[in-house]
């Protein structure tokens, strides 16, 4: 993997071992080595996970049936019966007219150490990937209700023909489901890198053994990473590194709706915390680029039916109203003068007219990335300052393609795109300027801290 | 008649000549130690300014959120400068404690001791109410954003309560290190806070039963969910 890194600042393979449960240990030596690994995350997913390991083990079977395969369950601590399950699922091999099964799937069903999350889980699993030796590995969800084995297939081949390193997923979705990913994990990544990977965050991927040792080498196991940060920072860092990557398209994506209880501020702030933080990291990659190219999509796209989603529009427009006026004073220390005055501009207008059109929502995106670079708050603060502004952008996007099909809504994502792209230039600008922090330049010179904020 | 001058007059000018005769090099003395004292503050301050901006300690505080902090409080000196000067006043006061003790008289002498044994405390008063400062700025900017993401309408009044409560509480931590009124500022907070809790209970006791009502169902009847809509963000 070494050879695909382009940023010179990868850290040497340091072949220290994460820690493993002992039954593990065991599991590993009498396993040996495989040419094939599946993880699959879980934390009380007892309902779901029995199909996603069937699925897994039909793929693994119709596709890939001389190959030493194993199955990998991290799980958090579930309460229910989650790796119960895990352990006895079986599949009909007969049922599913697979006749030539020729090797035994392993199954190794593990807990994971470090921060609770799915990141820490994935850690686990990549390590169990580097001393098993998989040449080829796939990560999916354990709350998939979709996934079936062609999944497998699509998700392993490209990295099992040894043709790519990384393979993000191509989903069909609503064009209100995903909206992370579509304005903001997609836009943002797309005019950083240069690549079109539509679902950076996808949530299953497929990588090479040799590209899982890499993750492994990278010291953002405390971070965000650990957590909800994991899928956009494997994206990003394949990129980053240089790894071949590509897209299999995988049909519809339907998994259980995520738990109430977990906080979109948290999530948000987890994955554009990990953004940023990738942004830091792989600054001379990403200043480099300009415009995108496509990625090599595999497989056979087709239309499908999603289910439908409903979207309380006002409600997101009322959050957004109130941060209007309660941020307001940390909104001003985040955007540069121009923007927040664009924005100040929406307080006061009726709830349809409250929008925020693609050229400063790009605006707003990029200057929090520019914030979050000069610390200009507490970077916690500073990313849970950004939930009203993306429900606020999120309303407006509703708004914009209700009643449009969501081929038309998918053209509307892309012209974001394009202007993201366009407004690179803004980023780089703000980006390298640094902020005036006292008054008095003569103070701000003398240690270099200090020349004027420009818009 | 020129005895009664010699004693009436030129005896107490001979005592105050003899007094200002001894003195005098302690009055020398004193001024020396002043402007000395004037001359270290002055190099001390510009010394410890330059090293600590070379040091990067602005970029430091920066990073620790500090400066923002300060900035907050109408604080617009960088941190660097800010240093300088705090040792610069010190050294002042302690060259000034000094110069008063070198007149060598009692009453002085022991004020002096007063005040420079004051010094400890006065410093560590200070600390107090400088973290108690920044916490509270930090706190109150994290119960803000938390309560405008959650909805909370009374997000601001919610932010600034807990703002003066936690400067009030470091207000009341620096008196009683300074000795002032001890039992008085303890009493008082105790009686303030324990005043506020009653009457939050009470306010909410009669005015919010429902409310009340609806968040213990929802913590203790999971099966009712209120989920407005649907939208997976991920």
């Amino acid at each position: 993997m070494g050879s695909h890194c382009r940023t010179g600042r990868r850290t040497p393979m340091s072949h220290e071992r994460i820690p493993l449960a002992p039954a593990t240990e065991n599991r590993l030596r009498e396993i040996d080595f495989a040419d094939i690994l599946v993880g699959i995350p879980s934390y009380n997913n007892a309902a779901t996970v029995g199909h996603v390991v069937r699925a897994v083990a039909a793929g693994l079977a119709k596709y890939f049936p001389t190959k030493r395969a194993v199955l990998v369950n991290a799980d958090g601590g579930s309460s229910d019966d989650t790796t119960a399950v895990v352990a006895q699922t079986a599949v009909d091999h007969r049922q599913l007219l697979i006749a030539d099964r020729q090797s035994v799937l392993h199954r190794i069903v593990t807990p994971y150490h470090g921060i609770p999350g799915k990141g820490s889980a994935f850690r686990t699993i990549f390590e169990i990937a580097r001393r098993l030796n998989a040449r080829a590995c796939a990560v999916v969800d354990a709350d998939l209700r979709s996934i079936s084995p062609e999944w497998i297939e699509m998700l392993l081949r490209p990295t099992m023909e040894g043709e790519f390193d990384y393979v993000a997923p191509f989903y069909l979705r609503h064009k209100y489901d995903g909206t992370i990913t579509n304005s903001l994990a997609y836009p943002l990544t797309r005019a950083l890198y240069g690549e079109q990977i539509r679902q950076p965050i996808g949530g299953e991927f497929g990588f090479s053994g040799a590209l899982a040792a890499h993750y492994l080498d990278q010291h953002v196991w405390e971070s965000e990473v650990a957590r909800f940060g994991i899928d956009i920072w494997m994206t990003t860092e394949a990129i980053a590194c240089g790894a071949r990557v590509c897209q299999s398209f995988l049909g519809a994506k339907i998994h259980n709706p995520k738990d109430p209880a977990s906080d979109l501020s948290d999530m948000l702030r987890q994955v554009v915390g990990s953004l940023f933080a990738s942004m830091e990291r792989h600054a001379t990659v990403w200043a480099a680029v300009t415009g995108s190219h496509p990625v090599p999509l595999f497989g056979f796209p087709y239309e499908v039916g999603v289910e439908p989603v409903h979207v309380d529009v006002d409600r997101m427009v009322s959050h957004f109203q109130q941060g209007l006026t309660d941020l307001a004073p940390l909104w001003q220390e985040i955007l540069s003068p121009a923007t927040f005055e664009h924005l100040t501009d929406l307080n006061g207008r009726d709830g349809k007219d409250c929008r925020i059109p693609d050229e400063l929502w790009s605006r707003i995106v990029f200057d929090a990335a520019a914030s979050y670079h000069h610390q200009v708050l507490p970077r916690e603060h500073l990313l849970k300052c950004l939930t009203p502004l993306y429900l606020g952008r999120t309303a407006s996007f509703v708004r914009a393609t209700m009643g449009l099909t969501s081929v038309e809504a998918e053209r509307a994502v892309e012209q974001l795109c394009a202007t993201f792209e366009n407004r690179k230039p803004y980023l780089l600008e703000r980006w390298d300027e640094r902020q005036a922090r006292w008054d008095g330049s003569a103070n701000a010179d003398k240690d270099g801290a200090g020349v004027g904020r420009s818009s | 008649m020129n005895t009664f001058i010699e004693q009436a007059v030129m005896a107490p000018l001979k005592l105050l000549a003899g007094y200002a005769a001894a003195i005098f090099p302690n009055l020398v003395a004193m001024g020396i130690l002043l402007l000395a004292g004037l001359l270290v503050a002055r190099v001390a301050s510009i010394l410890a300014e330059r090293l600590l901006r070379v040091l990067g300690f602005d970029h430091l505080c920066n990073r620790l959120g500090v400066t923002a902090a300060l900035l907050r409080a109408g604080v617009k000196t960088d941190p660097s400068r800010l240093i300088g000067s705090s040792l610069h006043w010190t050294v002042v006061l302690v060259a000034s404690v000094a110069a008063v003790s070198a007149l060598n008289l009692a009453p002085v002498n022991q004020v002096a001791r007063s005040l420079l044994a004051y010094v400890p405390r006065l410093i560590t008063a200070s600390i107090i109410l400088l973290a108690g400062y920044v916490a509270s700025n930090f706190a109150s900017q994290a119960i803000l954003i938390a309560a405008v993401n959650a909805g909370l309408a009374p997000a601001r009044l919610l932010a600034t309560c807990s703002r003066w409560g936690l400067q009030l509480l470091a207000v009341a931590m620096a008196l009683e290190q300074l000795g002032i009124a001890e039992q008085i500022v303890v009493v008082g907070f105790g009686i303030t806070w324990g005043g506020l809790v009653l009457a939050a209970a009470i306010a909410f006791g009669f005015g919010a039963t429902d409310l009340a009502k609806t968040v213990l169902e929802k913590k203790l009847l999971p099966t009712r969910t209120d989920m407005p809509d649907d939208l997976r963000h991920w």
